[in-house]
């Protein structure tokens, strides 16, 4: 478990891993650059001063052009520097959100199926991307500015002994003063206030995608005009606060620019105050050299004022991040046991959605020998597809326990207890990869025939003679896209490799591909032999000879039996027969007939 | 064109927008000129010094000075934050409209080809650039050339050899910088599609995670996903390589003017046509002008490779739109398509020649194998895309002459793959008729037998059902998506059969309803189950984008055709048992 109160700084290295090292390179050559970079002042004033000692007799002054190249020299010097170093932060700063990216969606994998519900997976992907990509500027920019930053006013300390100490003393009090200014923005309010303005952005960005991908609905409508109404008002929103956060910060601003460049008073100031007494040749050198040292002084504390709020970027950055790191993911057992025989048993189980108000199913034991094949019906909400998923561990039951061949769930190694279910899906989703690596998934070493065979089993071999590239044709390139049926077949022909012994069909989808029902019921046919089969059934017609039919209604199994056993009962089941076979006589204009 | 217009043109600005950064531009050369003042103030000191003129009579002049300057700089900065900021943020809301507003304008044939990370980034991310572009980059470019100019022509009025010595290098480390802009640019849309790769696979990742885990495919997906991580990672270094070359060496470049300062001004002083007070000046001048500069560089590069994002958006801005009357003027209901030709953009032919009539208060069916046509057909009625050939009209009314908006009011659509919106369930209803009342909405809802599962939902029909409906199954989608259809009560419907009997488990009641609304309407239906279609008026089977057959269905039984032979194979499915 990771402890809250790290600093951003220490969060941010543990994912750079020995990258570390290279954003301290960073850090210290940028220190040193900042030291040289004060270099090519002092020979500046070199000039002057040599300038100041010849005159009138200017022939004498040899060392002009050599104090001139040495001022170019360190600067460049000081500037090569500064360059490698920040190669360096932006190769870590890189690193970092990489691995931040790729460390994140593993744990996202490990964690329960039901973790996107109510936020929206273009919510994750922003935090996941985007979060990361917040971090790049604090770590690439942020920290070795900040270093040089802070390494000049020592610098300036340095030269305070060797010039006249106290024109560098008064000449930190613009410092000191900006620093003071940038605590007052930085402050714990206006964090409040980022955060206000970072969610504003958010929640704009989540209408975006809302938006986006609503506009074809609209359309339908005619309602594009009234559509972005929510679309707008989040971009008002974020508007608003976008401005109320510039407002709250225009003063010290204002305040911080005037300070930074008021060095000049002090240093006329000083002369007044320090020259009353001589004129001497020596306060003149030192007054001419701060006058040309102190610009850098607003050049610094530039640098880091641009930066300085990133840092509270990249606590909120870490915070959404860490809210997807800290959901529980789904436990591995210390003593993995393995399933006997592939028997399905419900004991006493419930479950209840996170939020949910009710449980989704109640109390539920039913025993499922190997090889039976069952069916779990019903009306839509009633629970069927709940309990189904919890076989596979979609879901950890709330109470009770789910076991396969004997074994809890719980206990048996997750990948093993991938192979010992399959799932097809009633909306499954093809990545965008070709056919055959997609079928492939299910079996990672599996032969091409073999492949082959398994969609031949599925009936896909007239999906595959449509595409040009056949079963090497990738999804989704040159606006390749399988139907939502067809996506249903290649689905099965997965699950046909796999030959797991337990089968969960949802067949909800048969009909999303009418035309080729007859084949996903073949398909379904023979993927069905010899397994344990779970089948959450909408066609009443296609489960009249399932060992055991199971109605559920609100979670609760409101009966159970054959189909005859059911039918005779003139019960709840009985009841959707009789509607069903009126839906299958459905003709479209009937009205009239 | 004059300059407002053309601002407008290059970084998608309003009017306003282009006016606000003209005043952006005034008040940061203002406040960078002020920023200057104090210089003049620190040259009279030094030159009294010199002369040794300096005494208690000049605390005035000074003190007074100081604080005009100290005033000024707040003055302006003050007047600089308003006129960058605020009208920036007001200016992108502006823009996050505008583009909003033109992308609902696009033919939907446009987000068939987007991806919608892609699009939605478009939206997003481009602004935000943008934003940061014209709040700080451009006006603090054009504002410190604005006050570099300045100064550079009183320094040359001062004396143009010094002068020289110290600007030459400007111009040399700006042609630097906009040289780079050919392999910044090329570097940049790498990067960017290098991005847009990975957030799609994360997208990708993130929808498929169900398939992925019941596969035990996790580990070979993000082995996957972790290559396109890692070629942004490679990616972002070479790209920030190649932005610090050109930008570092122009900086560089800049350096050089503290040299020749020294030496230029070394030769002129022993020659005696220099005085010291004038060589101090510039030596002063060069140790404050290049730092300035070197940040309008580090912008100059961000606009260069802002430039990517502006022609995205740009992209999207200049795409062709749908335009036509907005008045219908459609005499009836008739859907007539007279010898109709389309292919897509890529040349690929979908449908080659298809004519038929579906009568006014009559059922059309639409039939055939899947990829003949069918969808296509039932989408050009509507003005999806325009045609490559022939005319499609509306009671006697040439839909590619009508503004598509106005046109769908004459079409209640129930299609596969409902939207919904992250809303109560009322509002998303409330889509089918804008101004409906809540008892409309509610009878149209229970006719599509909504109030089963709303009525259950915690708040009912108030429930928020999460984005793009998360929180809803496939069937109550669908019959939110028919309450829609009931709610706008148009005289064409655009049916598909697959949505009426998605919802398996609420078959009956939805076929019902069904029945009900396409009662004396136009009714086109792309229908799947020969059974449904027994006793349609006309049917229309499309096969390799033609018409293969046509008429009622008692005229197509027995002429042992497509029609014939696709009720013989679904009735031999009907049989199938688990």
């Amino acid at each position: 478990m990771k402890q809250k109160k790290k600093s951003s700084l220490a969060r941010l290295f543990e994912y750079a891993g020995n990258y570390r090292y290279l954003t301290m390179l960073a850090v210290t050559l940028s220190a040193i650059s900042a030291w040289i970079a004060l270099v090519p002042f002092y020979y500046i004033w070199r000039i002057v001063k040599e300038v100041l000692e010849v005159a009138p007799d200017f022939s004498q002054a040899e060392n002009l052009g050599h104090n001139g190249w040495c001022a170019v020299g360190f600067a460049l010097l000081a500037m090569l520097i500064y360059i490698c170093g920040l190669m360096c932060s932006h190769i870590a700063a890189f690193r970092v959100q990489a691995n931040m990216r790729s460390q994140t969606m593993r744990y996202i994998l490990t964690l329960p199926m039901g973790f996107m519900d109510g936020v929206g997976s273009g919510k994750i992907r922003k935090i996941v991307n985007e979060s990361s990509a917040a971090t790049e500027t604090f770590l690439a920019h942020q920290l070795p500015d900040r270093a040089g930053a802070m390494a000049t006013p020592v610098g300036l300390l340095v030269l305070l002994l060797i010039f006249d100490w106290r024109l560098g003393l008064l000449s930190l009090i613009p410092i000191v003063a900006a620093f003071i200014i940038m605590g007052t923005m930085t402050g714990k309010k206006m964090q409040e206030k980022m955060k206000e303005y970072q969610n504003s952005l958010e929640d704009m960005s989540n209408e975006a995608v809302e938006y986006v991908r609503g506009i074809p609905v609209v359309k339908t409508f005619g309602q594009s005009v009234f559509s972005f109404k929510r679309f707008k008002a989040s971009i008002d929103t974020y508007q608003k606060w976008v401005i109320s956060y510039t407002k709250d910060l225009r003063m010290p601003m204002v305040l911080y620019t005037t300070a930074i460049n008021g060095v000049f008073v002090v240093l006329i100031a000083a002369t007044f105050l320090l020259n009353s007494q001589e004129m001497s040749s020596t306060f003149l050198l030192n007054l001419m050299f701060y006058v040309i040292i102190t610009p850098i002084i607003t050049v610094t504390l530039n640098k880091i004022m641009f930066s300085s709020e990133n840092e509270m970027i990249v606590a909120d950055a870490l915070a959404r991040v860490d809210g997807i790191m800290n959901m529980k993911p789904l436990t591995e057992s210390e003593h993995p046991m393995h399933p006997a025989d592939a028997s399905v048993t419900f004991d006493h189980v419930s479950f209840r959605y996170e939020n949910g108000s009710a449980d989704a199913v109640h109390d539920i034991s039913l025993n499922i020998p190997a090889g039976a094949h069952v069916a779990f019906v019903g009306p839509s909400g009633g629970g069927k597809t709940t309990l189904a998923s919890l076989t596979a561990r979609f879901w950890d039951a709330t109470e009770g326990n789910v076991s396969i061949g004997g074994v809890d769930v719980k206990d048996i190694p997750a990948r093993e207890l991938m192979d010992t279910v399959s799932f097809v899906f009633q909306d499954s989703r093809l990545l965008k990869m070709s056919i055959l690596e997609n079928i492939r998934l299910a079996k990672p070493g599996a032969a091409r025939e073999e492949v082959l065979k398994a969609l031949h089993d599925a009936q896909c071999d007239d999906i595959l003679e449509k595409l040009q590239a056949g079963v090497d044709t990738v999804i989704g390139s040159k606006g390749t896209y399988v139907s939502g049926g067809e996506a249903q077949r290649l689905s099965i022909a997965r699950a046909m490799l796999k030959d797991a012994p337990i089968l969960i069909l949802d067949e909800a989808t048969a009909f999303a591909d009418p035309d080729h029902e007859e084949k996903v019921q073949e398909a379904f046919a023979k993927l069905s032999k010899g397994k344990t089969v779970i089948m959450i059934a909408h066609r009443l017609s296609t489960i009249t000879t399932a060992d055991r039919i199971y109605c559920l209604r609100d979670g609760e199994i409101v009966e159970q039996g054959t189909q005859r056993e059911l039918e005779e009962k003139q019960g709840f089941y009985a009841h959707m027969w009789t509607i069903y076979n009126q839906s299958a006589n459905w003709k479209v204009g009937g009205a009239k007939a | 064109m004059s300059m407002n217009e053309r601002l407008q043109h290059k970084y998608a600005l309003s009017e306003q927008g282009a006016a606000d950064m003209i005043k952006a531009f005034i008040s940061v050369t203002c406040s960078d000129i002020v920023l200057m003042f104090p210089v003049g103030l620190l040259y009279r000191l030094v030159s009294d010094c010199l002369s040794g003129t300096l005494d208690s009579s000049r605390i005035l002049f000074y003190g007074a000075g100081s604080i005009i300057c100290l005033g000024l700089i707040a003055v302006t900065t003050y007047i600089q934050y308003n006129a960058t900021f605020f009208a920036t943020y007001i200016e992108s809301g502006v823009r996050r409209t505008a583009l909003a507003e033109k992308l609902r304008k696009l033919p939907l044939s446009f987000f068939g080809k987007k991806d919608l990370a892609d699009l939605t980034s478009t939206i997003m991310a481009d602004c935000a650039t943008l934003e940061t572009a014209s709040s700080h980059w451009i006006p603090e470019l054009i504002g410190a050339l604005a006050a570099t100019c300045l100064v550079a022509l009183s320094l040359l009025f001062f004396d143009w050899r010094m002068a020289c010595a110290a600007l030459w290098v400007l111009p040399v480390a700006f042609v630097i910088v906009l040289s780079s802009s050919q392999v910044v640019g090329i570097s940049g849309r790498k990067q960017m599609k290098l991005k847009m790769e990975c957030a799609d696979g994360i997208q990708e990742c993130l929808d498929t995670i169900r398939d992925l885990k019941a596969n035990n495919a996790q580990g070979t997906y993000m082995s996957g996903l972790e290559q396109k991580i890692r070629a942004v990672e490679r990616h972002a270094i070479v790209n920030e390589l190649v932005t610090a070359v050109f930008v570092s060496s122009a900086q560089m470049v800049l350096k050089l003017g503290i040299a020749t300062v020294a030496l230029v001004g070394g030769v002129l002083l022993v020659q005696g046509s220099l005085d010291i007070l004038t060589f101090f000046m510039f030596l002063l001048v060069v140790s404050r002008i290049y730092d300035p500069m070197q940040i309008s560089l580090q912008n100059l590069a961000a606009i260069i490779a802002a430039e990517v994002q502006c022609q995205r958006m740009d992209e999207i801005l200049s795409h062709e739109i749908q335009t036509g009357s907005e008045e219908l003027t459609n005499r009836g209901s008739d859907i007539v398509f007279d010898h109709v030709g389309f292919s897509y953009h890529d040349g690929e032919t979908v449908l080659a020649d298809v004519s038929f009539t579906a009568k006014q208060g009559e059922v059309t069916a639409l039939i055939g194998p899947s990829g003949g046509g069918k969808t296509t057909v039932s989408r050009l009625a509507v003005r999806f895309w325009d045609l490559s050939r022939g005319r499609i009209t509306v009671g006697g009314m040439d839909i590619s002459k009508i503004d598509p908006e106005h046109l769908m009011s004459l079409y209640a659509i129930v299609f596969q793959g409902v939207t919904l919106f992250n809303n109560t369930v009322m509002e998303n209803i409330r889509i089918g008729k804008k101004d409906a009342t809540d008892e409309e909405v509610l009878a149209a809802a229970r006719l599509a037998h909504c109030d089963e599962f709303a009525e259950k939902m915690e708040q009912g029909w108030n429930t928020m059902i999460g984005e793009n409906g998360s929180e809803l199954s496939g069937g109550e989608r669908q019959r939110i998506s028919i309450a829609r259809a009931f709610l706008k009560d148009a005289p064409i419907i655009l049916l598909d059969e697959a949505t009426a009997s998605l919802d398996v488990d609420n078959e009956t009641f939805i076929q019902e309803s069904l029945s009900n609304l396409i009662k004396n309407k136009t009714v086109l239906i792309i229908a799947h189950r020969m059974r449904t279609v027994a006793s349609a008026d006309q049917i229309v089977v499309l096969k390799d984008g033609v018409v293969a057959e046509q008429g009622s269905p008692e005229e197509l039984t027995g002429r042992n055709g497509i029609y014939q032979h696709m009720v013989t194979t679904q009735m031999q499915a009907a049989g199938w048992k688990l």
